[in-house]
This record gives structure tokens, C-alpha cells and sequence, in this order.
């Protein structure tokens, strides 16, 4: 057991499998999460990166291993949701509810006033660009891309020490992009917020991570500390198939002479 | 939902083979078949008006062909085909048929019995599409909506109230002159073709789907507070959200106002002579009590499963969840309770029986539900409607019905059937109070029994 003092660990994945019909979508043998990293996941559609995400938030049973949040296991424990937000898509939200009353419940479940809830909307205005609040509108109602404001936001409420995303950027616009980039980079550089965010989106990624995990059929083939050359690596790996396929038809030797 | 369909069907069969007996009773004086036509007309009236209420657009299906290389006309023509598919249209044929086999045959030939059966054929396709027509019209004016049903009220009040003229007169004009000119048959028969046509041209000029679509005009939402929870705090907060869910989506929504329906069941036990014994009252009293809880508490959790994956990561214990959820049936109970209340007319003991089975009711059958809620594996999709939904139906709800019909019958019965109903009532009370302040100790049971079932149960519930 270790020491109950010393955590550095925010998340421990130990020998985790799990198997759908036959295929084994995620086979992380081994992987640690250190306290105030910041993890960038990347991979080709169905490589596991959302089958990880629910294994880490206990929403489906893995075939073997386990996740420990702080050291703690946690499949059956309710401990680590306290300090994890998450948004991984619109089934997080309670979607026939105003934007106001789903961030009045989430704040009430971390026991905020609605006081201190209305401040901390007042102070993410910006994020929301206008379109959320005082709309009159059901979270249902909503485009994709507010819905996932209101998911990000209501994750912000919480004060995580971890925060997770599933491919935030997917559905938002250009602006918001960056201002959740932005808000993210100050979680995780100023306040010490463990952040796990998947992304197709390499350059964001690359951007706001300064860990990059590749996925690749569920096993992570790639754990690299971010740095200037990292983009152009990934671009690689990603392109790999394109650019050899382009440079076999240009440098034919028999079309050449 | 399915068997109470088959249910119905069964009893308009049923009303169907007796409907000769039936009529004979209600006008004596008439002619078996003046009075059978006679109510044809009005039957398609109230028809109609059911339909405007109750009838699904066929919009949503063909979404995924608009932009495939299909042409527009085949669309339109499979749109507006598969209105058709409609429960209502076996209505009229379960409901009619028997009693024309079994006296327009004998009576008028099988000539005029199949001139009979086309007619009603058609008017059927013709009020189906005239439905649906209107009901497109007023996905863009809701105002008409509200005309169509105020004209159809007014038709009904002009005969029934004012006696300004007789649909029966017009129903028997028409089909009595089917039965010596059986060629008529075809007017019917040409007006749903026109109502058809008329559907068709209308879908092909406005093939957009927010025309299409059963989508109102949105109005602006707010927000509500129920302050009387918040003494409650985050049990509080989760039965507001749940309260909320009841009354903003069709579906529950409907399975509350069916309780409010379920209200007169009183009148029809108490007054009904037959039915003046206390087992009835039993019967009657747990209903109108605990109606909300059996038929909303049937398709538990379901009713989340759209962000059941949210609350399973939220800072929500699983106890307090439950606490939720008894504290929102003995809420409802409660309402539906005093409802019931002046039902005290018809003695003191009917109001006993009430309060014995209201106590039964959030003390054992809340519990029965939320075991069975665990083992609910169906994902319902809030956002369609209730009329004929199926969603969400599984074996579960049949074996949930069991427990809940028959225990109180089990410690009731015996007793009663000894000449000692007054202890079997007492017993019932007790039992239920018992469970009452026994509820942490269920807790405890049905969280330990979750956690063996939620991945189960959220897999379920990600299954669109």
C-alpha cells in the first residue's frame, strides 16, 4: 500500500483490457498520470480513447485490470468523483433543463450558493459568447457546439483537480476553441489541474498538452513529452499512409525518363 | 403499453360482437340498422378529433433519403403512404365488421355488406389523411390546431346541445341509400383518394423538414424552482430535476395526467353497487393513489437513460438518488392522495381504505419498483411522444405488475374472506408504515443491488 501522503500519482492504469464481441479495443498494460500533467490523447477513429475515458470514469466494467484515482481503485468507489469533471458528450447533460438549472444542480452537488454559481457564470461570459445563458432554451435545444459549452463550463464549476474531455473541440467554433484552449493551459499551468483531453485536432492538441499518448487498436504505441518537433511527428504517423502513397507516384522510375 | 393496446383492441372486438345488443338497448325504437348507420358519421367525428390528439406525423423516416439521389416524387408518394400506418385505421374495421357480418349479410345481402365495409374503408383513409393534413397545417399555425378541434366541438354541441341538426340523419342519409345503391360506396372512396392526393401535392411543395417536422414553434423556456425542496438539499435538488422531467417531456408528462384520470375511478367503484365491498375499495383506493408511482415507476431509470452516464460521474451518491426517488413517490402520492380525499362522501371508511393503501403505496410498492428499476436494462428516448410508444417495454414490466397487484390482495384476502377485513386492513397499514421508517435499511439493499447491475444498466441505456 503506499503512503497515503505521498500521492504523486493522479491516475494509475494498471493491465487494462477490455474486450468487445472478440476484439480487444483497449490494452493499456501499464500507464501513470502524474498530479498536474497535462495528457493530450490522440488516435484514429475506434482506437479506444473513449472506451478509456468511461474505464477511468467507472462507466463500464474493463475485462481485467484496474484504474486508480489517488491510488484508490476506482471501479465501485464514489471518492474521486469529488475533485473529477468530466464531458465526454451530450449524455453528461440533463438535457430538458436550462443551462441556469443544470449549473445551479451541479453547483449544489459541490455545495456552491447560487450566488457563487451566478459569479462564476458572470466570470466565463466570454466563453459562452452570449448564446447560453437567458436564451430561453432547454439544453436539448441547443447546437452541439453550445451544448459542449455547457458541458465544459459545468466541468469549470466543479474546480477540478481533474479534468477530462472527449474531443472538446469537435463542434465548437473557431473562437471558442481558443478561448478553451486558453482556459485550459491556466488550469492546468496556474491552478495545478490534471488535464486529459482527446483531440483529432493535432495542432490544438499539441498546443495545450505537454504529454501526448497515441493510440493506436486500444494499446498506446506512443508516450512523448511535448516539443517542438512533436506536431510534425504525429502529422507523420497520421499521413504516414498518404505521403508514401504520394511519393510512390512521383518518383516512378518508369514515368520518369 | 403493447398489452394495453391489444387490450383495447380486444374490447372494441368485444363492443364490436355485442354492438347489435348494444344498440337495440340504447334507441329500442329503431330499426337495428337506422341506428347502426346512424352512428357511423358520429364515429368518425369523435375519430377525427382523436386523431388530431393522438396520431404521430411519418415525418422523421424519410430524413436520411433527402439528399440521396431519389427522386422527390418517390419520397413524397412513400411519405405519404406510410401515414397509413396508423393503428386507428383497424379501428373502425374491428369495431364495425362483426356487427356487419352478422346483420347486414342476413339482412340486405353480401352485395351491400361489401359496400358497407368499402365506405368505411374509406372515410377511414380519408379522415387518416385529413388528420394528418391538418396537423402539418398546424405544425406552422398552431392556430389551426385550435380551430379544427373548436369546429369539431362545435359540430358535436350543434346536434347534442342545440339540436340544430342530426348527424345520425346524415350518417343514416348516407349509408341507408348504400344499402339499396351500393355503387355509393364509391363516394367515400373517391373522397380519400382526393384527401390522399391532396397530402401528396401538399408534401411535395413543402419537402423541407422543418415544415415536416412535429417540431412547435419554440416557445421561451424558463426556469423553475420548487423552494419547498431545498430543505432537502441535494435530495431536494435531485427530485426538482426529476419533477422537472415529469412535466417537460411528453411521455411522463402523460403518465401523471393519466393519474389525474385515474381519480374517477372512485366515482365508478363507489357509486357502483355491485362494487361496494371493501375488497373493491382496496382495489380502487390503491389506483387512485399509487397510480403515478406504477405507471411512471415501471420504466425506471429509463426515464434518465439520455444522461444516466452523466449522473453516474456527477458527485451523486447512489443513496441519495434513491432517497430522491422516495421522496418524489411520496410526494405525488401525497398530491394524488388529498386529491381523493372528498371521496369521504361515501363514508368514513372509504377515506380509511385511502389512507391505508396511500401508506401501502410509498411504503411497499415504492420499493418494489425500484427493485425492479434495477433490473431495467431499456433505454426511452424522452423527446417522442406517448401515444403508442413502445420504447422502453420489456418483459420487466409484466413481472413488475405482479408483485404489485396481487401482495396487498395476499395479506388482505385471506383475512377478509374470514370475516376479518378490518384486521387485514390494519395489517396493510402496519406493513406499510413498517417499510416506511424501514426505508434506510432498503437503501442500503437496492444500492449494494445496483452496484452489481449499473454497468449493465448503463450499457443498456447507451443503446440508442
Amino acid at each position: 500500500m503506499p503512503k497515503a501522503s505521498e500521492i504523486n500519482n493522479m491516475i494509475t492504469v494498471t493491465n487494462l483490457r477490455k474486450v468487445y464481441n472478440g476484439v480487444t479495443v483497449v490494452n493499456v498494460p501499464h500507464l501513470e498520470i502524474r498530479k498536474g500533467e497535462s495528457i493530450g490523447l490522440v488516435g484514429n477513429n475506434g482506437a479506444g480513447k473513449t472506451t478509456l475515458f468511461r474505464m477511468m470514469l467507472d462507466l463500464i466494467r474493463p475485462e481485467a485490470g484496474e484504474v486508480l484515482s489517488k491510488d484508490e481503485v476506482v471501479a465501485g468507489h464514489e471518492n474521486w468523483k469529488t475533485y473529477t469533471a468530466s464531458y465526454l458528450d451530450e449524455g453528461f447533460l440533463i438535457d430538458y433543463l436550462t443551462p441556469e438549472e443544470y449549473f445551479y444542480f451541479i453547483g449544489g452537488l459541490h455545495q456552491q450558493s447560487r450566488a457563487h454559481v451566478d459569479d462564476f457564470l458572470n466570470g466565463i461570459a466570454d466563453f459562452f459568447n452570449g448564446e447560453i445563458l437567458k436564451k430561453g432554451k432547454y439544453i436539448r435545444d441547443l447546437s452541439k457546439g453550445n451544448q459542449c459549452k455547457v458541458g465544459v463550463a459545468s466541468c469549470l464549476l466543479q474546480n477540478p483537480e481533474l479534468l477530462m474531455l472527449d474531443e472538446p473541440f469537435a463542434n465548437i467554433d473557431p473562437s471558442t476553441q481558443f478561448r478553451l484552449k486558453s482556459i485550459v493551459k491556466d488550469l492546468n499551468k496556474n491552478k495545478g489541474v490534471t488535464t486529459l483531453i482527446s483531440s483529432h485536432d493535432l495542432n490544438h492538441i499539441t498546443d495545450v498538452c505537454d504529454r501526448i499518448l497515441l493510440m493506436e487498436k486500444g494499446v498506446i504505441i506512443k508516450d512523448i513529452a511535448t516539443n517542438s518537433s512533436t506536431l510534425t511527428e504525429l502529422e507523420e504517423y497520421f499521413g504516414v499512409g498518404q505521403m508514401s502513397s504520394f511519393a510512390s507516384v512521383k518518383v516512378d522510375p518508369e514515368e520518369n525518363h | 403499453m403493447g398489452l394495453i393496446i391489444l387490450y383495447l383492441f380486444l374490447n372494441l372486438f368485444i363492443l364490436g360482437l355485442f354492438l347489435n345488443d348494444i344498440l337495440a338497448k340504447v334507441f329500442p325504437k329503431e330499426h337495428l340498422l337506422v341506428s347502426f348507420c346512424g352512428i357511423i358519421f358520429l364515429y368518425f367525428l369523435i375519430d377525427l378529433f382523436l386523431r388530431l390528439q393522438l396520431q404521430e406525423l411519418p415525418t422523421l423516416r424519410v430524413q436520411p433519403y433527402l439528399q440521396l439521389p431519389i427522386k422527390r416524387n418517390s419520397i413524397v408518394k412513400y411519405l405519404t403512404f406510410t401515414g397509413l400506418f396508423s393503428v386507428f385505421n383497424l379501428w373502425p374495421l374491428v369495431l364495425f365488421v362483426p356487427f356487419i357480418v352478422k346483420i347486414v349479410v342476413t339482412d340486405s345481402g353480401g352485395l351491400a355488406a361489401l359496400a358497407f365495409i368499402v365506405s368505411l374503408m374509406g372515410f377511414t383513409v380519408f379522415n387518416n389523411y385529413f388528420a394528418l393534413y391538418l396537423k402539418r397545417k398546424s405544425n406552422l399555425n398552431g392556430w389551426i390546431f385550435l380551430i379544427a378541434a373548436v369546429v369539431i366541438i362545435l359540430i358535436g354541441l350543434s346536434d347534442f346541445l342545440w339540436h340544430l341538426f342530426s348527424i345520425r340523419q346524415f350518417s343514416y342519409l348516407f349509408f341507408g341509400n348504400v344499402i339499396t345503391r351500393p355503387v355509393l360506396a364509391l363516394v367515400p372512396v373517391l373522397l380519400g383518394a382526393a384527401m390522399y392526393y391532396l397530402n401528396f401535392l401538399y408534401l411535395k411543395n413543402n419537402l423541407y423538414l422543418e415544415e415536416l417536422g412535429s417540431r412547435k414553434a419554440a416557445k421561451y423556456k424558463s426556469s423553475t424552482e420548487y423552494p419547498f425542496l431545498n430543505r432537502f438539499g441535494s435530495v431536494g435538488d435531485l427530485v426538482a430535476n426529476e419533477l422537472k422531467l415529469v412535466f417537460r417531456n411528453k411521455r411522463p408528462r402523460s403518465s401523471f395526467i393519466m393519474g389525474l384520470f385515474f381519480m374517477l375511478y372512485g366515482l365508478y367503484f363507489y357509486t357502483n353497487p355491485q362494487l361496494n365491498t371493501d375488497v373493491a375499495r382496496v382495489f380502487a383506493s390503491m389506483f387512485m393513489t399509487g397510480i403515478f408511482i406504477i405507471n411512471y415507476g415501471q420504466f425506471m431509470f429509463s426515464w434518465q437513460a439520455s444522461h444516466f452516464d452523466g449522473l453516474l460521474v456527477s458527485k451523486i451518491r447512489f443513496s441519495d438518488f434513491l432517497r430522491a426517488k422516495y421522496l418524489m413517490f411520496t410526494l405525488v402520492s401525497a398530491f394524488f392522495f388529498v386529491l381523493t380525499t372528498p371521496y369521504v362522501y361515501y363514508g368514513w371508511k372509504t377515506l380509511l381504505i385511502e389512507i391505508v393503501m396511500f401508506l401501502w403505496n410509498i411504503g411497499v410498492n415504492t420499493t418494489i419498483v425500484l427493485f425492479f428499476a434495477n433490473r431495467n436494462y431499456k433505454r426511452i428516448d424522452l423527446s417522442k411522444g406517448a401515444a403508442f410508444n413502445w420504447e422502453g417495454i420489456s418483459g420487466n414490466q409484466w413481472i413488475l405488475s405482479l408483485p404489485l397487484l396481487i401482495m396487498p390482495f395476499v395479506v388482505y384476502g385471506p383475512l377478509a374472506l374470514l370475516h376479518h377485513g378490518d384486521i387485514g386492513l390494519a395489517l396493510l397499514a402496519v406493513i406499510g408504515v413498517v417499510c416506511i421508517f424501514t426505508r434506510p435499511f432498503w437503501i442500503k439493499k437496492l444500492e449494494k443491488d445496483f452496484y452489481t447491475k449499473r454497468y449493465t444498466i448503463a450499457e443498456g441505456f447507451r443503446n440508442k
